[in-house]
């Protein structure tokens, strides 16, 4: 017996590859998109900084945005630096 | 006026003292004999002699006592012989076989009655003139008070003791009447009535041969008997009630064979026509009393004193008032009738359209709405409500019901008190949400109502219900009937939509969003191509429903259909560019899915084969240099595989199967004898699982179990007759499995998540009330599509069922968690 197979419709569901589940600034899923998008992935990224903590980067941009003084990451209070 | 009354007086005077004269005395008798001769039955003289008596009497004021001697005669006369004879004239012939002669003997006993006490009546009339004339006032009150008096005098004695028998014939003879009538009149207005009369050597009038045909002395006697009567006042006495009896029984009779069962038409005018006809027939039974009313005083003493004003009117008063009578009948009959069959009719509804405008019509000039809810809503309970009827069944004639009852009640009180029931049920059954979005969505077979709803739906509508109706003119208000159900919500929460109303069955629409959400997945699932037109538009008119916001997160699952095609077309285009060799073995594409976004998907174990897994990770590995920092994770049991299966002497093509089939044949290629434990060790899925997939494979020929639990490949088919049976099977057992974790796993998911609210709610505040809890819950949890609202009656539940396992105390009505451990 021989079997071909012509087409396989797989399914998968994509994840970004991250060390937490959550967005320590929205709280809600990595893999959802921040409270001001509708629609997650490309069109909500997440950005890595220098510390090794990530955001969304909407998120991550309104933080900085509010900061007067220094740009610190909200989780460790180190300076933000994003990841090349 | 003046000179009669003053006359009066003096006469009276005169009277009272008169009469003790003694000499005098004997004259007037004389006096009263010789006018008495002449005005009574049998007496002679010539008016001279007559009208000199009546100046004498008037000369002594004796003319008073004319009236109360002539009734008293009449009375004497009617008791002592007039009555008796006119009773034994009646029952005379005993045993009377032919209805003709019935009739003539009816009407002759009335003309023996008429002439007997028609010297009565010719002696009120020259009374009455005499009075009119001022030559005399006979009984001193008003001009017509003495007949009238006479004539009660005549229906008391008559009618004291009636026999059935007169109520027997004359029922009898009218009916008789009645139907010779109509046969004429319809002969006139339309030949087809008439056509099947007379070859059948009957005539249809009178219903006996056609040579003795009596329809036109019918009639005439129709005629006579109605002039006696109205003559003798007798007619409202005598007839109505056998009138009304025939006009009951024949809108009844004409209503069963015409309308029983014909919705598709409206029987209204129709009706009106016949009912016109019938009038024609009554002004003939009426014939006397109609011609002499206009003038005179109301002169039928029964007749309550109409308010209407008939100016112009060529029909008399009382053909006014059964005219009126007749339209009563006829819509409570008719009414009496739909009612009935309001079921069948709802059933029926866009066809039986018809019915349902005569009802409305008729319905609202009877009160009978109380009748028809109750009996609408019980032939809802007893032929719909039961298990033996399916749910998209009892769904579409719930939508039948919508579209009438909004027809038959605008205010949809109506509607909203008889389905209840139907709605209460609803609620019990289960598949009833998946049932509702499978309409919305056009899936449901025979059900297609809700599409075309849902394709109809007009958003402005919808907006007008949901806002407060300010635009509304408050002149246009009208009060709810009074059988509407009082609710705090009223007029404005029914809603007439259908597509709202059985959404609202659940109290929720975030029910019907995750239903349509997992029904969704499912589609687009086994989709084999990434064409997503149709949920596109379904999406947007839901969409136009629900609110954008509701509807997001379908929008996002479409998205993903549109993102996978475009990363397929991607990583296949770089694969096209790698050298021969290089090229994958098999042809992987793949649905990629923003877990966040679709429903809970069923997890389920299956190891592929590593000629499939090696596909995968290639395709990851593709993906993962297309988007930066993201990857795969692949839900392995999930898609579909088209596959050729080439054995020794036949080969199956396009096979499209799941991938667990495709798992398992893949491993007959390697080794052709399984046992199903080693199959279940290699594929890591439980054995009934394997088991049951192994069938589609039997059925197809390929794999044949043998004693000890082995399975074979089956290389040369046995025979060609049973590959064609159990190919014939495949479709009927091939389960299509939903992906989605169902209803009540999401439910129960949801629950658990509230009880750590409730936990800490609990912890923080010591003690709550079932309310307190709820109202909480409902302020903090926030709702997404998985966490949808929960009534009270679940949460309760749910905190009993936590009670029962001692996770929780309940006393007096408040919640506590049990002291700690």
């Amino acid at each position: 017996m021989k079997v071909k197979i012509r087409q396989w419709n797989g399914v998968a569901s994509w994840l970004w590859v991250a060390n937490d589940e959550n967005c320590g600034i929205c709280r809600m899923p990595f893999n959802g998109c921040c409270p001001d998008c509708k629609v997650p992935g490309d069109d909500c990224p997440l950005v890595w900084g220098q510390c090794s903590h990530c955001f969304h980067m909407h998120c991550i941009l309104k933080w900085l945005n509010s900061q007067q003084v220094q740009q610190q990451c909200p989780m460790c209070r180190q300076e933000w630096k994003f990841k090349e | 006026m003046w000179n009669l009354n003053q006359r009066d007086l003096d006469n009276l005077d005169c009277s009272g003292s008169f009469l003790h004269f003694h000499p005098a005395a004997s004259f007037v008798r004389t006096e009263l004999c010789v006018w008495g001769c002449q005005v009574s039955p049998g007496g002679s003289g010539s008016d001279q002699t007559v009208v000199d008596s009546l100046a004498l009497l008037s000369a002594h004021g004796l003319d008073q006592l004319l009236g109360s001697w002539l009734l008293e005669t009449l009375q004497m006369r009617l008791s002592s012989c007039v009555v008796p004879e006119f009773w034994s004239g009646l029952k005379q012939p005993e045993n009377e076989v032919e209805e003709r002669d019935r009739a003539w003997v009816l009407l002759t006993a009335f003309r023996t009655l008429l002439d007997r006490l028609d010297p009565f009546l010719g002696g009120l009339e020259r009374l009455r003139t005499w009075q009119a004339e001022g030559r005399c006032s006979p009984c001193g009150t008003k001009p017509g008070g003495l007949q009238d008096r006479a004539f009660t005098i005549i229906r008391a004695l008559l009618l004291f003791s009636p026999s059935p028998v007169l109520q027997e014939r004359v029922l009898e003879f009218y009916s008789r009447t009645f139907s010779v009538y109509m046969n004429q009149e319809g002969e006139a207005e339309d030949g087809g009535d008439a056509a099947d009369g007379p070859e059948g050597g009957v005539c249809p009038g009178c219903s006996i041969q056609m040579g003795q045909c009596w329809c036109r002395e019918a009639l005439e006697q129709l005629q006579e008997l109605s002039h006696i009567l109205s003559k003798l006042q007798l007619l409202e006495w005598v007839s109505s009630k056998a009138v009304t009896f025939i006009l009951h029984k024949l809108i009844e009779q004409r209503m069963e064979q015409h309308c029983r069962g014909e919705y598709e038409r409206s029987f209204l005018l129709e009706f009106q026509e016949w009912l016109e006809l019938v009038l024609g027939w009554l002004s003939k039974v009426f014939a006397s009393e109609a011609d002499r009313d206009p003038p005179s005083v109301p002169s039928v003493p029964s007749v309550p004193s109409t308010p209407s004003v008939q100016d112009g009117q060529p029909s008399s008063p009382i053909l006014k008032q059964w005219r009126c009578h007749m339209h009563q009948f006829f819509c409570r009959i008719y009414v009496n009738m739909r009612i009935d069959e309001l079921f069948s009719i709802i059933r029926d509804f866009p066809e039986s359209k018809a019915a349902i405008e005569d009802l409305k019509f008729c319905l609202e000039r009877t009160n009978q709405r109380q009748q028809l809810l109750t009996s609408l809503k019980s032939a809802f309970e007893s032929r719909l409500l039961h298990p033996g009827v399916h749910t998209s069944d009892i769904l579409t004639v719930y939508i039948s019901a919508i579209k009438a009852l909004r027809e038959l009640d605008p205010s949809m009180v109506i509607l909203q008190v008889a389905c209840q029931p139907i709605r209460k049920y609803l609620r019990t059954r289960e598949d009833t949400v998946r049932q509702i979005v499978a309409g919305l969505t056009g899936d449901a077979e025979g059900c297609t109502d809700l599409a075309s709803e849902l394709s109809r739906g007009d958003p402005v509508t919808l907006e007008m219900q949901e806002s407060d109706e300010e635009g509304n003119d408050p002149e246009d208000w009208t009060p709810d009937p009074t059988d509407a159900v009082p609710d705090k919500t009223g007029s404005k929460r029914r809603s007439s939509d259908i597509i709202s109303l059985l959404v609202s069955i659940y109290g929720s629409k975030d029910i019907f969003i995750d239903e349509y959400r997992a029904v969704l997945a499912d589609r687009l699932l086994h989709q084999l191509n990434y064409n997503t037109a149709r949920e596109i538009r379904n999406v947007e008119l839901l969409k136009l429903r629900f609110g954008e916001s509701h509807m997001h997160y379908c929008e996002v699952m479409l998205k993903d259909m549109a993102d996978s095609r475009r990363i397929n077309s991607n990583i296949r285009e770089e694969e096209s560019r790698l050298g021969e060799d290089e090229q994958p073995p098999l042809s992987l594409s793949a649905i990629i899915l923003s877990s966040e976004f679709w429903p809970t998907l069923k997890e389920e174990k299956l190891e592929l084969p590593p000629v499939v897994c090696q596909a995968m990770e290639d395709y990851t590995h593709r993906y993962e240099k297309l988007k930066a920092m993201r990857t795969l994770s692949w839900k392995p049991h999930l898609g579909s595989v088209t596959l050729d299966v080439e054995l020794e002497d036949r080969t199956l093509t396009h096979l499209t199967v799941s991938p667990i089939h495709a798992a398992i044949i893949l491993h007959f290629q390697d080794k052709s004898s399984w046992t199903l434990e080693e199959l279940s060790v290699k594929l890591g899925a439980p054995k009934e699982l394997v088991h049951r997939k192994l069938a589609l494979w039997q059925q197809h020929g390929v794999l044949r179990e043998e004693a000890g639990g082995r399975y074979y490949v089956v290389e040369r088919g046995s025979s060609k007759e049973k590959m064609e049976r159990s190919v014939m099977l495949i479709d009927s057992d091939e389960e299509r499995d939903s992906n989605t974790t169902t209803q009540s796993e999401q439910r129960e998911e949801k629950l658990q998540l509230f009880w750590a609210y409730i936990q800490a709610m609990l912890t923080n505040l010591d003690s709550m009330t079932l309310d307190r809890i709820h109202s909480m819950l409902r302020m903090f949890v926030a709702t997404g599509p998985v966490v949808t609202e929960m009534d009270v009656n679940e949460l309760e539940a749910f905190l009993q069922r936590k009670v029962r396992e001692h996770q929780l105390m309940m006393s007096a009505g408040v919640y506590r968690l049990p002291k700690s451990n």
